[in-house]
């Protein structure tokens, strides 16, 4: 199993009666691109930030690759997820300062073995490969578009060639024509490099792309909870 | 990759950088130019003369007797008699003795009626005696030895006539210009106010006041410069001597001896003590000073931490990005660190190009108007020190936002 959820609750630390997910049990296996969908506030964001490590469940184990992220600690997390685990977020995916190769360079920064072959000349054929032109490399990310800056993120993602891509309403910014470009870019570099995909959204018009969707309302249980 | 982040986020806030940079350049120039002056004004001072064993003056405050005798700081309230100073002089317990008589000046250059002896013994910094650049001793009484820098600066050279002025401001109106000087001899630099003197015998001094009384020219009465060498120009008064002793343990006895003089209220002071009563003197003013300049530092610090902790307010999106990529929050302290490290260099730099080109502008005046001889090279060994203490002091401060920062990024990974 590449992801492994049992009897998963969490809470924000704030607010300790107040139950956002308790999902008794969740998989995703290898290869497998799944799709979540749910309403806004439903937790989405917060299970992709526990998936990832970002925080701790606040009961129960979450197994990612085989290695329960509960008996990590914060540095072993950070480490784990950089290695990983891929991320694209909905918007603010760059550090608007820095340009899509200062960008990615950080990325591979926190991995811990400088992967065979992900050196600047990996990062340039990346780029390329995503369609972003040499011209538009070395302006500051917040200088190009959105659909740019989404490739550039989905670059940052793959660098360390990570075995997990996660995706947080990717498409949300983009417009039909740049989302479907998105969406089939994305699906090729995943088949590709045979990586997982979790992708979470509220747009139900994505799940043609996936082979599993689930409706986080039928994963979380959180009705009961006091 | 990590400096790299640090510069381009700075560069990304350049407005509010920039502010808290210049705070930080001003308060620096500030701490280290008033720990330079102060180190400097003493070194200057106690390098001044070295080998004197007594002053000798009219009865006044030791300080003043100092500061205008050796400094050409203020001006003599009395003379002393030319006998009690043959007197004196010719004691078996002296070496040496250098009168000193001064009141005249030259272009807002003092002038300094002394004897030969003056060349021979008197002395500077460690130990150091005049040397000539150009020329010799004076030997007629129209001759002069200007200091290096009066040479320098009002582009003198051997054989040029020089006219004295009665006074000591710099446009005097009442020249002594029927009695031209010729220049005769131009000493090496000393950094001392020596530099700043033109020395002439005292019989000069008398000749060019022949027909002077209480600082007025009598009226009708000009000697030509012949009739002036002719007349018996054997000084009456002096303003000061200097005293060398066959040996120190006399020191204080002789001093004692001046002191009690019979025929006329006398006071021999110990350079290196009315020195030090000086800087006892400018003890407070000093440690003051350091003080408010030290204030001044941490309230720039203060403020460069205030800069640092509202940029991370507007940065929360920025650092959830780099905790998603693997960033631990160590990471994230560091880089807020390296921010205020990076401003503090750059202020230091911009401070202390700005401190020395200062001080490069204002030596001139210092050395002129207040006899302080200012070393242009500030990186002595205490200003390493507190270039050392800023830079701990500012990473110190920026603890403060650094820890905002960091507990942020621990916000969500708390068990
Ligand atoms: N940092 C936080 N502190 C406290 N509560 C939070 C925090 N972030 C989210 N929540 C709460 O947790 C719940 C789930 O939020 P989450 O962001 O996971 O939803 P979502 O499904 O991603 O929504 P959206 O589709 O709008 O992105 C919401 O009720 C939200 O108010
Ligand atoms: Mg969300």
């Amino acid at each position: 199993m590449t992801i492994e959820l049992s009897n998963v609750r969490f809470h924000y630390p704030e607010r300790p009666k107040r139950w956002v997910l308790n999902i008794p049990s969740w998989s995703l296996s290898a290869g497998e691109k799944v799709f979540v969908h749910g309403p806004s506030g439903g937790g989405k964001s917060t299970l992709l930030n526990l998936l990832s490590g970002l925080m701790p469940a606040s009961e129960g184990s979450v197994t990612i690759l085989g290695q329960r992220l509960e008996q990590m600690n914060s540095r072993q997390r950070d480490r784990f997820r950089a290695n990983n685990i891929g991320y694209v977020f909905q918007q603010f995916n760059l550090i608007p300062y820095l340009n899509a190769l200062d960008n990615i360079r950080l990325a591979r920064q926190f991995a811990s073995r400088k992967k065979a072959g992900a050196n600047d000349n990996e990062i340039k054929a990346l780029l390329s490969a995503l369609n972003l032109s040499e011209k538009d490399w070395r302006l500051p990310a917040r200088n190009l578009s959105i659909g740019q800056q989404q490739r550039v993120a989905i670059a940052r993602a793959l660098i360390n060639k990570p075995q997990i891509l996660i995706a947080d309403e990717p498409t949300s910014s983009l417009d039909q024509a740049n989302r479907d470009v998105f969406m089939s870019l994305l699906m090729s570099v995943i088949a590709e490099n045979n990586m997982s995909l979790l992708l979470v959204s509220h747009d139900l018009s994505l799940s043609g792309y996936f082979n599993r969707v689930d409706d986080l309302k039928e994963i979380n249980h959180i009705e009961g909870l006091a | 990759m990590f400096v790299k982040l640090a510069v381009q986020s700075l560069l990304d806030r350049k407005g509010s950088v920039l502010l808290s940079l210049m705070a930080m350049t001003v308060s620096i120039f500030v701490l280290l130019g008033v720990n330079h002056i102060r180190h400097q004004a003493k070194d200057s001072f106690s390098n001044t003369l070295s080998g004197v064993d007594l002053i000798v003056g009219a009865r006044t405050g030791s300080l003043n007797l100092l500061l205008y005798s050796v400094f050409r700081i203020g001006s003599p309230t009395n003379n002393i008699s030319w006998q009690s100073f043959q007197r004196i002089a010719s004691s078996p317990k002296v070496k040496w003795a250098i009168p000193v008589s001064l009141g005249d000046s030259h272009k807002g250059y003092r002038v300094l009626g002394t004897s030969r002896d003056y060349f021979r013994y008197f002395s500077y910094g460690h130990q150091h005696a005049l040397a000539f650049d150009q020329g010799r001793v004076f030997d007629q009484v129209f001759d002069v030895v200007l200091g290096a820098e009066v040479a320098k600066k009002l582009g003198y050279q051997l054989g040029d006539k020089v006219v004295l002025a009665h006074g000591v401001a710099t446009t005097s109106f009442s020249l002594h210009d029927d009695r031209p000087f010729t220049v005769v001899g131009i000493l090496k630099p000393t950094g001392t106010p020596v530099d700043q003197t033109l020395h002439v015998s005292l019989q000069g001094i008398e000749a060019i006041h022949v027909d002077w009384q209480h600082g007025v020219r009598i009226p009708g009465r000009v000697n030509s410069q012949k009739e002036v060498e002719a007349i018996d120009l054997q000084p009456k008064s002096i303003t000061a001597f200097m005293l060398g002793l066959n040996s120190k343990m006399a020191t204080f006895r002789v001093q004692r001896q001046i002191n009690n003089f019979k025929q006329e209220p006398l006071l021999a002071i110990l350079p290196g003590v009315a020195l030090s009563e000086l800087w006892q003197m400018m003890a407070i003013l000093e440690n003051t000073l350091l003080l408010v300049s030290a204030l001044v530092f941490v309230a720039a610090c203060l403020g460069m931490s205030a800069m640092l902790l509202s940029s991370i307010r507007e940065r929360e999106r920025e650092i959830q990005l780099l905790r998603a990529v693997g960033a631990p929050p160590g990471f994230l302290f560091m880089l807020v660190e390296l921010e205020a490290l990076l401003i503090t260099l750059c202020s230091l730099i911009l401070g202390t190009g700005l401190l020395m080109l200062s001080l490069l502008l204002a030596k001139d005046v210092l050395a002129s108007h207040f006899g302080l001889f200012i070393k242009t090279n500030i990186f002595t060994e205490s200003s390493v020190y507190l270039i050392a203490a800023t830079i701990m002091a500012s990473l110190i401060v920026a603890v403060i936002p650094s820890f905002s920062l960091y507990s942020n990024a621990r916000l969500g990974s708390r068990r």
